[in-house]
């Protein structure tokens, strides 16, 4: 270590043996409070909105294509919704369980789609040892459905849900693109919708 | 004013140092005498309520060890807590260690320590029911980051904790607890991928890796079964003398005794700084027997050991300017007092403050205050058995190790469902015993 920066070092070290301690706070936000939002990676304010236009928008649709039962009300269409796969280049750490709820949510509120609970489809998938991503094929579509009817829980859809990022880097930042995409799956017809949203966030380090 | 001064450097003085009392306590835990380990840090607890944090930590070590993981889980949530209270520096206690020693500091726990706590609190969950591991298993990663993010840069601009060894066991663990899931296998594989890139060493990642990218938990009609094996007898502080900065205090103050009206206290007590010592260990791993029949031998997770050493590496400049600022502060007291009494170089009253001064320095100590009773690696060795009871034997294997009976342990193994064993072997002996989440009933 050279003269200045022992000095330096010195300095810090009197100054910060004399800081100041601070005390961890924590309080309830207003529902018409801003969520935060996250320095270095997504949070909340990427992921509430991404959910709501992806699955909005493919509600939407699907809700148009409903045939009308006899009672002249939309049958609800059973769906098994396998969970999310996170290929972004982030983490979603305790995030990734609540998305995985906010979407169960909505399905089930939105009149369109009966959602099946998230623990028969545990079960399911332990029953037959499938991975989500091995559900694409036919044969272990029928395998997973046959567990999933010896349950009780006979479905019509297969969902599944995909984050993605893009990183374009510049000289003081980098601007990242999530994209949250969901996949249906028509198990009678085979034939797939899918629907994607799109949030754009930037990243900066700020100097003083 | 002499008068006066005497009582303020005799209410200074600092205390024997925790490293004293730890002998005893380390002792007693690795002869797996855990009566008299928890006597003696109950004793700790009750006499020092600035150990007391160390102490309940390594009260929780020993409660683990015995199978009491609910009052281990308890007492360890209690420490992380008072650590995270404590992040940051207080004025007062502050100025009181600029007066005395760095023990006056309230202990907000080593980094490698902050951490730790965390993945032992996820383990002593999940011999539990489970239902708060994975959010343990997530602050392991979360604090680690936090740590390196939120260190103060040196003058020259770099981080010192930039290069700190990570802890493997917790991106390991959630890696485990995300693939029982049967629906986060990329979560697992994110693990694991950490995992591989932290501990190249660890062999088993590979194999974990290969399993959640493209196969499934375990063959139908299986499960898993971790075993965790706490091995060696971990790091601690010693006290050191810092002879670089001694001496350079030494010359300083030699000069400006010189030239300055006033005379300094000559510098006899060298600066002293606390040092991670690693315990030579001669447990190298655990070999796992099902059935009677060897099924593989644990490996190093990581390693608390080097961990530890290289984390008091980093951070030593930073604690050796804090003790030279220390002895500058005291000095500058001595010499203030002898302008406000009016007294020069050749007057008793001057060699009486030095003496004073010299008293006053020596009496200062490093802080030693540490978790003294962990591993020095942490280990694991995963296998998948088909469901059903199984009767294991767990035997430590080591250069120096004697030969003695494997430690039986029975557990139950679930269909598609993980199974955890962890045993503490600091020496060749098991202490305690082998804990697990499913006993066989």
């Amino acid at each position: 270590m050279n003269r200045r920066a022992f000095v330096v070092t010195l300095g810090g070290a009197a100054l910060g043996a004399l800081g100041c301690r601070a005390t961890p706070k924590g309080e309830v936000m207003n529902p018409n409070q801003k969520d935060a939002s996250g320095a270095t990676a997504a949070g909340t304010e990427v992921f509430k909105p991404i959910i709501e236009d992806a699955l909005g928008k493919l509600m939407a649709r699907q809700g148009g294509t409903v045939t009308p039962a006899s009672a002249g009300q939309p049958a609800p269409k059973r769906v098994c919704f396998v969970g999310l796969e996170n290929k972004s280049s982030e983490e979603l750490g305790d995030f990734k369980d609540q998305i995985v709820q906010v979407i169960d949510t909505k399905i089930n509120q939105s009149g369109v789609f009966q959602q099946i609970s998230g623990r028969f489809v545990k079960a399911g998938l332990e029953a037959t040892r499938l991975r989500p991503d091995q559900l694409f094929l036919p044969a272990n579509q029928r395998t997973f459905l046959a567990a999933m009817e010896a349950q009780g829980q006979p479905f019509d859809y297969l969902l599944f849900a995909t984050l993605t990022s893009g990183t374009t880097r510049e000289a003081n930042g980098t601007q990242k693109n999530y994209l949250l995409t969901l996949e249906l799956v028509n198990l009678q017809t085979g034939t797939p919708d899918k629907e994607s949203a799109e949030i754009r966030k930037s990243y900066r380090t700020s100097r003083w | 004013m002499l008068r006066s001064l005497v009582p303020v450097v005799l209410l200074c003085c600092g205390c024997a140092t925790h490293a004293d009392k730890l002998t005893a306590i380390r002792s007693s835990y690795h002869s797996g005498n855990l009566p008299a380990a928890h006597a003696q840090i109950d004793a700790g607890i009750a006499k020092s309520s600035r150990e007391a944090d160390v102490l309940k930590l390594d009260k929780a070590t020993a409660l683990f060890a015995e199978g009491r993981v609910r009052e281990a889980e308890q007492l360890m949530r209690e420490v992380r807590d008072a650590f995270d209270a404590k992040e940051g520096r207080d004025l007062k206690e502050g100025v009181a260690a600029m007066l005395t020693d760095d023990q006056r500091l309230a202990y907000a726990g080593e980094d490698y320590e902050k951490v730790l706590v965390r993945f032992y609190l996820a383990l002593a969950n999940l011999m539990q029911d489970g239902s708060d591991a994975t959010a343990y298993a997530l602050q392991v990663n979360e604090k680690q980051q936090q740590i390196v993010q939120s260190a103060k840069p040196t003058p020259d601009g770099k981080n010192l904790k930039e290069n700190y060894k990570l802890v493997t066991a917790g991106a390991y663990l959630y890696g485990a607890l995300r693939e029982e899931t049967h629906t986060n296998y990329d979560d697992a594989a994110r693990a694991f991928e950490q995992v591989a890139k932290w501990q190249p060493e660890f062999a088993q990642a590979k194999a974990d890796l290969e399993r959640v990218k493209t196969g499934a938990h375990s063959k139908p009609g299986h499960g898993a079964l971790y075993v965790f094996a706490m091995v060696g007898r971990g790091p601690y502080k010693e006290e050191r003398a810092e002879l670089v900065s001694t001496v350079a205090v030494l010359i300083a103050d030699r000069i400006l005794s010189a030239l300055g009206k006033q005379s300094l206290p000559p510098n006899v007590a060298p600066i002293k700084v606390p040092r991670v010592v690693k315990s030579v260990n001669t447990v190298n791993q655990v070999q796992v027997f099902v059935g009677g029949k060897p099924v593989g031998a644990t490996q190093t997770l990581t390693d608390v050991g080097r961990m530890a050493q290289e984390q008091c590496d980093a951070t030593l400049p930073e604690t050796i300017a804090r003790a030279v600022v220390r002895r500058a502060v005291k000095k500058g007291i001595m010499y203030g007092t002898k302008e406000a009494i009016g007294t020069d170089k050749t007057q008793w009253t001057s060699l009486a403050l030095d003496l004073v001064g010299v008293a006053w320095e020596a009496t200062e100590s490093a802080d030693t205050r540490c978790w003294g009773l962990l591993p020095d690696k942490i280990q694991v060795l995963r296998l998948e058995l088909p469901e059903g009871v199984h009767s294991l034997a767990l035997k430590p294997e080591g250069a120096n190790v004697t030969a003695g009976a494997p430690d039986a342990v029975t557990v139950s193994v679930e269909n598609g469902r993980n199974t955890y064993i962890v045993a503490h072997y600091p020496g060749s002996r098991m202490v305690g015993k082998a804990v697990t989440n499913k006993p066989a009933k």
